[in-house]
């Protein structure tokens, strides 16, 4: 018996001019698993992360985020309520430090309202420096802890993926929408990111999903997988099944031969 | 790779119904209140029609520009008023100074603003693009001044006029003309349609539409962007300089500050059309113009004050950013 | 006139105070969080007028009725910014475009309520002369004697005087709120929707109310320089409130530069300087340009330093280079 999914969307569908991004696909991710989502590029895989992080609005279908309908409601909603995304091209604050970026994602601060710096000066110090500790110590982990007074803007490609996966930890989320986070980390640090990732599962029983390119990243550390092609789920399974799977070998290496080479750093 | 398909080919074809449907309800509106009205006045009511053919003619063809340029350099062109301003001065000297004749005129006002824009588009506004839309924005700002300020410099700041003769009326059946309005009504009656053909049938103007409406997927499909940014701003150009000649005419007379009020009219045709949609800017200047004539229709109940017709333009722009920021023949975009 | 005539630099000063205060609205809006408004001085002319039309033909007291012009602005920016702020920047450029046009157009045309052309004086119709400033007037007088009393100021009391120890406190006290809510966490909030909105709101943050925050409190502060400078003029027209205006608001942030809150008044002193200086520019070759196009070539700079410095340095003559370039 499986527990019921944290996230669920059911047929939803997407269309840009004439082209069907998602075709009635439908996905549910489990609490604490890690869920791969892969395919050929264009196969839709993050124009449904759009969907799923509210960040555009499905035409028809449903979505569930812990029980909960969530299909039209606005990102930041979503984000608050703890299913929080990174984008595929990291979307860092250029113009502000490293440590500013992090501390935007910090949580319950009051100083966010209106003038409320101003009237509640001392609840407000307060609060930024639990969260400036939290973001250093995120900082230490994703290795960034020396660049913390940097502008985001002088990271390289890579950084800017830490950057926004520290950040996004920041909002201390239940369930974590990766886009590529490999794409452009130096190996060894690549290495060193997956373990935090099945570390916080283990810790914190966060969940994951995540969209990657690099096969071998996708079977070591995935629960299920799930792969799309041409906006369509077209196979769902365990590591071990999709790898075997007729279809998926067929769209994908298709896919591959066409467009861009398995390994981490293609553009969608 | 997608296959790549061009626009449809004229903004009522398809499935746009609910743009049927709301045009269907304004005139099926303003029809009922012409019966029921006992004040109905069909010779006033044709007269403003060619008013409104008019003032709509000069947003339509200034609002394609400006929807063009948007839809390919992303600058919104707070000096496209002013584009209108040099056209009419343009015209000025051709027309006045120079002796020659209305459509001499009008044909030098449309090179001389086709080059101005060209030259703009060199010196200013390529070697700046990627500045963000706000950057470029307010340097076309900027532009503005220098053009408003400058004509007011070399031209004088006093008002000027077309040398044709102000006390002629032509009558069209019930319907009066000064000669100027009826120079206007024929350029917008010819010219309005040949910018829709030259859109619709040639390939540069099935590429500008392309590029307005999708720049990525034109260049994949190897439109040459450069190029074809070079012939909008000269499009744009031309059409201002027509525009700002019709301008001059409808008003009688113009001075160095003409283009500032009807500014926000054509951004407002260009929203009404869907920003980046040529054909949407054209119908949409049309529908604004008509509109904004028709309100004053006594028929319409009672009509409304004239100097309330940019209010009503003003308020169709908050509703319609309110309820369909794409415009009423666009289609939503992402992000 | 004479270059060092101290009245005139007085009035300098306290119009370069009322910019000041006029373009930190901007700053919010535009620099601190990315908001393009091309129309800001529709939020001075709407609180100078709701003012003015209160006082002059419903006798209200002025303290009451400067609260209203205030609240007006604010929910002028409402109607701007409910229908805009969901959608790209350019779509916010183009509404306050609109609503600055038709602000203007309606100070015009609806004479009966707004004087017209004329302005304030025509309020009351074209037989009796309206004004509004009875109560500020007698404010400035009572500083002016209280002045006049003290040794050291008795030398320079005067009405603009008077209204300096106004406008300029006010306008340092507005520029140190100001800088205390934007490094705040507030501040970074309207920074980070700057720098990049989606980011900002996936991290859980609500960016339209952010913006609408950042939007109402510029017309706010718009509204405040419209109070100020109508008090000071003493006579609200449709030509205060030009479009050429907000323009004047962006020059100064840009001259002042756009990263840095404290360079806004040195943006508005040496905007003041430029602007009001070019009267003294009467020789050769400018004495070939008769005061009336003199006028015009001041806008004709103010459009050409206004491309010059957003292609050459947008981030500001005192800003940052270096933070700006960063993409």
């Amino acid at each position: 018996m499986t527990p019921a999914p944290l996230l669920a969307a059911r047929d939803l569908r997407k269309r840009f001019g004439g082209v069907l991004a998602v075709n009635d696909a439908s996905i549910a991710v489990a609490p604490q698993s890690i869920t791969a989502l892969i395919g050929p590029n264009g196969a839709g895989k993050t124009t449904m992360f759009n969907l799923l992080s509210g960040f555009l609005r499905p035409e028809s279908g449903a979505i569930e985020f812990d029980g909960r309908r969530c299909e039209g409601q606005p990102s930041h909603a979503l984000a608050a309520a703890g299913l929080v995304r990174t984008f595929q091209i990291p979307r860092v604050l250029t113009r502000m430090t490293v440590l500013e970026n992090m501390m935007l994602a910090g949580t319950g601060q009051p100083g966010e309202a209106l003038g409320a710096a101003l009237i509640r000066p001392r609840r407000v110090a307060r609060r930024e420096n639990e969260i400036r500790a939290q973001a250093r110590e995120l900082l230490a982990l994703i290795r960034l802890d020396r660049l913390a007074g940097d502008y985001a803007g002088t990271l390289s490609g890579g950084q800017r993926k830490l950057l926004e996966f520290g950040r996004a930890l920041m909002t201390r989320p239940r369930l974590l929408l990766l886009d590529e986070p490999m794409a452009g980390v130096a190996p060894t640090l690549a290495l060193q990111l997956l373990e935090h990732i099945i570390d916080l599962r283990a810790t914190r029983g966060m969940t994951f999903l995540v969209i990657e390119h690099d096969m071998e990243m996708v079977m070591a550390i995935s629960d299920r997988i799930v792969v799309m092609d041409e906006g369509a789920v077209i196979a769902e399974g365990l590591p071990g099944e999709i790898q075997r799977n007729e279809r998926v070998i067929a769209a994908y290496l298709g896919g591959i031969d066409q467009s861009a080479p398995a390994v981490s750093g293609s553009r969608a | 790779m997608r296959t790549f398909a061009f626009p449809a080919e004229w903004p009522l074809a398809g499935k746009r119904r609910t743009t049927v449907g709301i045009v269907a309800a304004i005139v099926t509106l303003a029809l009922v209140a012409a019966v029921v009205s006992p004040r109905a006045d069909f010779a006033q009511f044709a007269q403003l029609v060619v008013n409104g053919v008019i003032t709509g003619s000069i947003l339509a063809l200034a609002g394609v520009g400006a929807t063009l340029i948007f839809g390919i350099q992303r600058i919104a062109n707070f000096a496209h008023g002013d584009f209108l301003t040099i056209g009419a001065y343009a015209a000025f000297v051709v027309n006045s100074l120079l002796g020659q004749n209305l459509a001499l005129a009008a044909v030098g006002a449309m090179a001389a603003v086709a080059l101005f824009a060209v030259v703009a588009h060199f010196v200013l506004f390529r070697p700046l693009r990627g500045r963000g839309t706000v950057a470029l924005a307010l340097i076309s700002v900027g532009l503005g001044l220098v053009i408003r300020n400058g004509i007011a410099i070399v031209a004088g700041s006093e008002i000027r006029r077309f040398q044709v003769s102000q006390s002629d009326v032509i009558e069209l059946g019930v319907v009066r003309l000064a000669p100027g309005q009826a120079v206007a009504i024929a350029v917008a009656v010819i010219v309005a349609p040949l910018v829709g053909l030259f859109l619709a049938r040639t390939r540069v103007g099935k590429r500008m539409r392309a590029v307005a409406d999708n720049r990525d997927l034109a260049a994949v499909a190897g439109i040459d962007i450069e190029r074809i940014a070079v012939y909008v701003w000269i499009l744009a150009g031309a059409l201002a300089g027509l525009a700002g000649v019709m301008l001059g005419l409808e008003q009688g007379t113009f001075d160095p500050n003409m283009g500032v009020g009807p500014l926000f009219l054509i951004f407002t045709a260009v929203v009404l059309g869907g920003i980046g949609s040529a054909y949407g800017a054209l119908f949409a200047g049309l529908a604004l113009g008509l509109a904004m004539e028709l309100s004053t229709w006594d028929g319409f109940f009672g009509g409304l004050d004239a100097k309330y017709k940019p209010v009503l333009a003003f308020v169709v722009l908050i509703l319609l950013l309110l309820y369909r920021p794409q415009g009423l023949l666009g289609r939503a975009r992402i992000l | 006139m004479d270059i060092f005539n101290v009245p005139f630099w007085t009035f300098v000063a306290v119009i370069a105070g009322i910019y000041t205060i006029f373009a930190l609205g901007l700053y919010v809006q535009y620099a601190l969080t990315g908001l393009p408004n091309f129309g800001h001085v529709a939020f001075a002319a709407l609180a100078a007028y709701t003012m003015a039309i209160l006082v002059i033909r419903f006798a209200s007291p002025m303290p009451l009725a400067a609260l209203a012009g205030l609240l007006v602005a604010v929910a002028f920016s409402f109607v701007l910014g409910i229908p805009t702020l969901r959608l790209r920047a350019d779509y916010l450029a183009i509404a306050t475009v609109a609503g600055g046009e038709i602000v203007r157009y309606l100070a015009l045309n609806l004479q009966g309520l707004t004087g017209g052309p004329l302005g304030s004086i025509g309020m009351l119709g074209p037989t009796k002369l309206a004004q509004y400033n009875g109560p500020w007037d007698a404010l400035i007088r009572r500083i002016v004697d209280a002045l006049k009393e003290s040794s050291i100021f008795a030398p320079v009391a005067s009405r603009d005087f008077a209204m300096l120890l106004i406008v300029w406190p006010l306008a340092l006290l507005l520029l140190l709120v100001f800088w205390l809510m934007a490094r705040s966490p507030w501040g970074r909030l309207m920074r980070a929707i700057r720098e990049d909105e989606a980011a900002a709101a996936a991290v859980g943050k609500n960016v339209f109310r952010a913006k609408m925050q950042a939007l109402a409190l510029g017309a706010l502060l718009g509204g405040l320089a419209g109070l100020l400078l109508a008090w000071q003029i003493g006579i609200v027209t449709p030509d205060d409130y030009q479009p050429t205006f907000t323009f004047y608001a962006y020059l100064i942030l840009i001259l002042g530069g756009t990263t840095r809150i404290w360079a806004i008044p040195f943006g508005a002193a040496l905007f003041g300087l430029l602007y009001s200086g070019t009267r003294f520019l009467n020789f050769f070759p400018l004495s070939l340009f008769d005061s009336g196009e003199r006028a015009y070539l001041r806008l004709l700079l103010v459009g050409l330093l206004l491309i010059v410095l957003m292609a050459v340095r947008p981030q500001g003559l005192l800003g940052n280079r270096r933070q700006l370039l960063l993409q």
